[in-house]
């Protein structure tokens, strides 16, 4: 058995301070001066360590606070509350909220699953991912010691076609090569940005970052610099231009290439499959109502690996646009009828946003994602999209150290994996590849309300 | 902050009760004058100590203003009337080390007067080149 893939964090320290969800407001006016005051009292130290960053007008005492309200209830004068901080309110939208980015945040930082401590007390259901819930029937089995210990559970994904049956002639040799397939140690690649501030650092760090998870990040060919050379081996090149302006130097050390999809997207794959007969091939889409169609048709065409992509809020390109789940469900669905699913590998990204979504993504017929908001929260972006409007980004992240972001990305993915294991474990799979598609190990709400409610109200 | 060339670097402390949609208002005038200018959210002016202020120039503002809700008005009773005190204890400190007190001003908007807050930003602006 190959060695378990392991993640090393370490924890990689906030450059700001972060929106905390509830804030310290402390009156000096009306102070009785007492002999002992409960600010000295603090078992975290918080009014001592207080001091300001002037680049964001932040004191610290929101960030170090730990919510133990003891001075709130010790102050003889009741001058110090705690409210519900208005800017964390604010962070994000109805879709990155809050609760997503400072629970990204977190991991980022300290390289850990976010606990609660109160259970969960949010609602049982809600739309998108959140109409999901898995079957965590074997959770009894598998203890956390076991995933993380003597247990194997790998979460390894091929990129490329495969073969149904591999064929011999009589002196038993092979008579077709298998085609070449690019095998990561975890469901997830990385995506180009839909939007960022400029500055390399943000492209290096998501770059240094998938090399030392052993995965790949997704590169515009008109983006490519040289000092991106060394990461080639961990490099998707999205072929924006002409294929023929691709240096032969550079794909020779390329091992998937991305093209987007159009007519002569099979041509241009054949072209670049007999010049670099080793390298995969991945055709870029957006993700629509005819995804289903124009999926199996490029399977029959030949196409190894097919990226479906839709917007930053998971929604795909039309008037009535269907969530990611449900349009994954049906291509994946449409494909096993057709009986060509396994052929080719399926890419899905747009939207996902926590560990939680890797895993429903999968069951819902994905082979791996793509990701790529959540890498930028992991530097500390705050979602607030400014750098799209010109705005000069608020937690300057044009500015950042590409090995800092590389570290945040990583702790960040180390805690997804270990979420992907929790799941695997407590559903009883062994790998990640058993997971795709496993439907029936799901439920859906829209199915249930249906199965429940539909014959209410119904004559006969 | 970048002051070379650009003119007058503006510190600008508000309220955040001022304008429910304080975020997305700020935006255009963030995006005209860059770096000439910068916001500071707060949860009520009362959190503002003198010590935020004096910070404010230090990082190379050369003007703080303080907006706050109107008198009576505060969510948290009488913030509005401590963030006055404490603007006017941050003036007299920076008075004595040589300063002019005018560095720091408090704008209390009056009641009934709904604007956003990127209107009395430029309000506030128009006052200045006047």
């Amino acid at each position: 058995m190959p060695p378990k893939y392991h993640i090393h964090t370490s924890r990689a320290e906030n450059r700001f301070q972060k929106i905390t969800k509830s804030g310290v407001i402390a009156w000096d006016e009306g102070c009785l001066k007492c002999a002992r005051c409960v600010k000295k009292d603090c078992v975290y130290k918080v009014y001592e360590k207080r001091g300001i960053d002037t680049r964001q007008m932040l004191e610290s005492l929101d960030s170090v606070c730990m919510d133990c309200f003891r001075c709130v209830q010790g102050c003889p004068n009741k001058l110090i509350q705690k409210g519900i901080n208005p800017s964390y309110k604010e962070l994000g939208d109805h879709y990155w909220t809050a609760e997503i980015i400072s629970g990204l945040w977190y991991q980022a930082e300290a390289g850990r699953i976010p606990v609660s401590g109160g259970g969960y007390g949010g609602a049982f259901s809600g739309p998108g991912f959140d109409a999901m819930w898995t079957d965590m029937s074997e959770i009894v089995r598998p203890t956390r010691d076991g995933i993380h210990g003597r247990e194997y559970i790998s979460t390894t994904v091929d990129i490329g076609r495969k073969v149904m049956a591999l064929e011999f002639d009589q002196a038993g040799a092979l008579v077709n090569d298998p085609p070449p397939n690019v095998e990561i140690p975890q469901p997830i690649i990385f995506d180009l940005l839909p939007w960022s501030p400029p500055g390399k650092g943000i492209n290096l760090a998501m770059l240094e970052g998938a090399r030392s998870l052993g995965t790949f990040a997704i590169v515009r060919q008109s983006e490519f610099s040289p000092e991106m050379e060394e990461y080639l081996p961990n490099i998707v090149l999205y072929v924006d231009g002409n294929v023929s302006d691709i240096s032969p130097k550079i794909l020779r050390k390329l091992r998937l290439i991305e093209i987007p999809y159009g007519k002569d997207s099979i041509a241009a794959q054949k072209k670049l499959k007999e010049e670099h007969p080793g390298l995969v091939t991945i055709i870029r889409m957006e993700l629509t109502p005819d995804s289903s169609g124009n999926v199996s048709r490029l399977i029959a065409e030949g196409a190894e690996a097919i990226h479906l992509v839709a917007d930053e809020y998971g929604l795909e390109k039309s008037d009535k646009p269907l969530f990611i789940k449900e349009r994954m469900r049906e291509i994946h669905l449409h494909l096993v009828d057709k009986g060509v699913r396994d052929r080719i590998t399926l890419i899905a990204g747009g939207g996902i946003a926590m560990a939680e979504h890797v895993a429903k993504l999968i069951i819902c017929g994905a082979d791996m994602l793509s990701v790529d908001i959540p890498l930028l929260v992991a530097m500390e972006c705050r979602v607030c999209r400014r750098c799209k409007d010109g705005i000069s980004c608020p937690v300057e992240l044009e500015t950042i150290d590409h090995l800092w972001g590389a570290s945040r990305i990583r702790n960040l993915m180390a805690g997804w994996h270990n979420q992907l294991l929790e799941i695997l474990g407590a559903m009883g799979i062994r790998e990640v590849r058993r997971l795709r598609g496993e439907m029936g190990r799901a439920m859906f709400f829209e199915n249930l309300e249906k199965d429940i409610f539909s014959t209410l109200g119904k004559r006969g | 902050m970048d002051q070379k060339g650009l003119g007058i670097t503006r510190a600008i402390l508000f309220c955040r009760q001022l304008d429910p949609n304080q975020d997305a208002n700020r935006r255009a005038i963030e995006r005209e004058m860059g770096a000439r200018i910068r916001f500071f959210p707060l949860p009520c002016s009362g959190r503002v100590d003198p010590l935020y202020l004096m910070r404010a120039l230090e990082s190379g503002a050369d003007k703080v203003y303080l907006i706050t809700c109107p008198e009576g008005a505060c969510r948290y009773r009488e913030g509005n009337l401590r963030a006055k005190k404490r603007i006017a204890y941050a003036k007299s400190l920076i008075e004595e080390i040589g300063l002019e007190p005018e560095r720091f001003e408090l704008i209390l908007t009056s009641a009934g007067n709904h604007k956003t807050i990127d209107e009395i930003t430029r309000d506030i602006l128009a006052r200045e080149e006047s």
